[in-house]
């Protein structure tokens, strides 16, 4: 009986999915991701694609807070600049989503670097602070947008992606496969960053930053880089929130917004890629299957009246779902399904 | 540190984590349950019974204009209970479809796409300035008779928002009438000279809303440009601004804000011992600043679309009975509980003329009867309402009030903004 998996040869042992299993379970997770918005109607399609941009935005904080150890509570800020200028390029220039994506990003990742600077003096909890000054400083400039010439909300046309305009109708069924592709491209790109040369540079600095040093890794050097691949996904997800919804507001970055992307790392998986998807997908879903509970005890007469209380509950929840994974997994949703996946692997030989 | 791509074989299983598993494995299996459950019968009314007609409705319960959102939303369910009791719409129930949406942009979209896709409503029942505007192009995409909490002016104009109504006195037209009142006092005092205005508003579109309006309105009557200072969400202390206003010199103070952080300038002001005249709009304009502010709200001026109960109306007295009828207990948040109550009542008579007319309950129908609703008479809450096909703003005359002895009493008779 076979004890393990073990790697003979150098190019098996450099692959992502090495195991029959692994590989068999990508394509189905790719087939149900090809076939669910032909079955979904436009609720799941709204849950899906909501889900989909706030694990592009995860990903993103997961390879600062994650994968590099610097923590910042500036991420809605940099989604933020991703969404305003998507909205302006594309409400002022008529420019079409296929440029403004990457040029929003490429912005919001200029801007993170500049913010990520405190980072090169300052570490934990007085990063934190620094951070928090670039959330509330992106905030201000947007919302007393008349120093930049924005009103109140942007309303942004019609996104039209190879001449099909987006209409209501075809509007979350259109989106879904932009979101599915930018989903797809960050996390191809993000499993990759981290076998390689700058991949490791960011996870010596988070496991010892000294030694890094001594080792020969430019520590703000990488750390700014961090700061900045970080925010290119902010602002990727802000630029794909701002073509979704078609009218932004800075109401929806703030720093309630970073809090949330904070939590969905924690509860999905610190230093995971998978562990953000599944992150950001528990803690947008969370509210919705709560009400969904809420309003199924309530018409089947199971608990009569729980509607009245369910704010409260939802309240609640949120923060009983973070202090329970902190005490019971804090490695996070990622650590579950790993512990599952052994529990039937090894079954019923288990010690 | 953790190693991710460490494969770990033979792991001792954490008990803990199965545990977990089955708690979400039971979440997930209940709420498939919930969507399959969803055929369920309504709780019906007693003499209206027939298929119910499906409003949905979202609600700010504890976000940051709780304070106000909680009573409002206690008025719309009133409404509609009532409603039912009454026999509902041609014998059938409303069903009103709700949530809280803790004034979040993104959970107040997710719920909207549910109850419009999932749910099939025919109308829905808004909340605030921020949300409905996020909301605007796919309400009018879906075709979905909307009425919001927001009277921003921003929703008034059909060609641009086709099926936002606006059942209030619009906010910039709120600000204009409380100017216009403004000056009008000023001159009454005995000055010859004019007076200086500032705006202390909730920093968020709802706070800023009316801002361009009452700035253009008090330049063209030759004021120097008014001091706009925004209001911090959830702050304690609102001293640095009115130190700031102060400062400015400025006469009248409008304040454009929910009631809790419209007190706290309230008695702030006293504190600092600067006598200046407070001018509520809407949402501050409420039992729940008298309230809160004591005895430093006394003398408070309030534009106020939705008369107060203590004024005697008509239609208020109906509110008030159906309360008491059912032990509503409605001390200190009378004004917002009619308001809902009304509000409703003015998208549920659009309903009911699409339905009396033999029509299909669409979106275009419903529109169509709300915009030929002509003096439709709300007991005289407020000036009875108009819609028409170009112009959305069903109201566009308030009473200025002022608090004395505790009581909102009105000073003024209707005035517009024309």
């Amino acid at each position: 009986m076979r004890s393990g998996v073990f790697h003979t040869t150098y190019t098996d042992d450099a692959s992502l999915r090495p195991t029959r299993i692994m590989q068999v379970r990508i394509v189905l997770v790719m087939i149900a991701a090809l076939v669910f918005p032909f079955f979904a109607d436009g609720y799941w399609l709204t849950l899906a694609n909501t889900i989909f941009i706030a694990s592009i935005a995860a990903i993103g904080l997961n390879i600062l807070v994650g994968y590099t150890g610097q923590i910042s509570i500036g991420h809605g800020g940099f989604l933020a600049v991703g969404a305003y200028t998507a909205g302006l390029l594309a409400s002022r220039l008529e420019m079409p989503i296929w440029l403004t994506v990457p040029i929003a990003s490429f912005a919001a990742a200029a801007v993170g670097a500049l913010f990520g600077l405190p980072s090169a003096r300052l570490k934990g909890l007085y990063l934190a602070i620094a951070t928090l000054a670039a959330q509330e400083i992106i905030i201000w400039v947007i919302n007393h947008g008349d120093l930049i010439g924005i009103g109140e909300s942007l309303s942004l046309p019609r996104t039209s992606i190879f001449g099909v305009v987006l209409n209501r109708g075809l509007a979350d069924f259109g989106f879904y496969w932009i979101t599915l592709v930018c989903l797809i491209g960050t996390v191809l790109f993000t499993s990759n960053l981290f076998r390689s040369r700058v991949g490791r540079a960011f996870i010596s600095i988070r496991d010892q930053d000294i030694a890094a040093q001594v080792i020969g890794v430019n520590v703000v050097r990488y750390k700014l880089l961090a700061f900045a691949t970080s925010s290119f996904f902010a602002g990727m997800a802000g630029a794909l929130t701002a073509h979704y919804r078609g009218v932004i507001s800075w109401e929806r970055f703030t720093i309630e917004t970073s809090i949330f992307y904070l939590s969905a790392i924690i509860i999905g998986g610190l230093g995971s890629v998978s562990g953000a998807i599944y992150g950001a997908a528990f803690v947008t879903l969370l509210p919705a299957i709560l009400s969904n509970l809420g309003r199924a005890a309530n018409d089947s007469g199971l608990l009569p009246g729980i509607t009245s209380y369910l704010p409260y509950i939802q309240q609640g929840a949120f923060g009983i779902a973070i202090i329970l994974f902190l005490i019971l997994e804090p490695e996070g949703i990622v650590k579950i399904w790993r512990n599952i996946k052994d529990y039937f692997r090894l079954w019923p030989f288990s010690y | 540190m953790k190693h991710n791509q460490q494969r770990r074989i033979g792991l001792a299983n954490s008990p803990h984590g199965l545990v977990l598993l089955v708690v979400m494995a039971l979440i997930l299996a209940a709420c498939g349950g919930a969507s399959s459950g969803e055929n369920a019968p309504a709780a019906e009314g007693e003499i209206a019974s027939g298929e119910p007609i499906k409003i949905g409705a979202i609600f700010d319960l504890t976000g940051a204009t709780a304070d106000v959102g909680q009573p409002y939303s206690e008025g719309i369910l009133a409404y509609v209970d009532w409603k039912n009791e009454q026999g509902g719409i041609d014998g059938r129930p409303l069903e009103l479809i709700h949530d809280d949406y803790a004034y979040e942009v993104p959970r107040a979209e997710e719920l909207y796409s549910q109850y419009v896709t999932q749910d099939e409503v025919v109308a829905f029942a808004g909340w605030g300035t921020g949300d409905t505007e996020a909301l605007k192009e796919t309400i009018s995409a879906d075709q979905v008779p909307f009425i919001s909490a927001s009277y921003s002016e921003n929703l008034a104009d059909p060609a641009e928002t086709p099926y936002n109504f606006i059942v209030g006195t619009t906010y910039s037209d709120q600000l204009l009438i409380a100017q216009a009142w403004a000056l009008e006092d000023w001159a009454a005092q005995g000055n010859t000279d004019t007076p200086k205005f500032a705006y202390l508003v909730n920093d968020s579109p709802f706070g800023t809303s009316p801002l361009p309006a009452g700035v253009a309105h008090a330049e063209e009557n030759g004021l120097e440009t008014p001091l706009e200072v925004p209001s911090p969400r959830g702050a304690t202390d609102l001293t640095p601004q009115l130190t700031q206003i102060r400062e400015y010199g400025a006469n009248y103070v409008f304040l454009q804000n929910v009631s809790s952080p419209a007190s706290l300038a309230v008695r702030n002001a006293s504190t600092l011992g600067y006598d200046v005249q407070f001018v509520c709009l809407n949402w501050c304009a409420n039992e729940l600043l008298v309230t809160l502010g004591g005895e430093d709200a006394e003398g408070v001026v309030g534009a106020i679309p939705f008369a107060p109960p203590s004024t005697g109306a008509e239609g208020a007295q109906v509110v008030l009975d159906y309360a008491e009828a059912n032990s509503i207990d409605l001390t200190g948040k009378e004004i917002p509980f009619v308001q809902g109550w009304w509000a409703m009542a003015i998208l549920v008579e659009g309903i009911e003329r699409t339905v009396m007319d033999g029509n299909d309950l669409t979106g275009e129908n419903i529109k169509a009867s709300l915009e030929s609703l002509e003096n439709f008479s709300t007991g005289d809450v407020t000036a009875p309402i108009t819609f028409t096909a170009d112009d959305h703003r069903g109201n566009k005359t308030l009473r200025m009030y002022q608090v004395t002895d505790g009581v909102w009493e009105p000073i003024t008779d209707f005035m517009s903004a024309e």
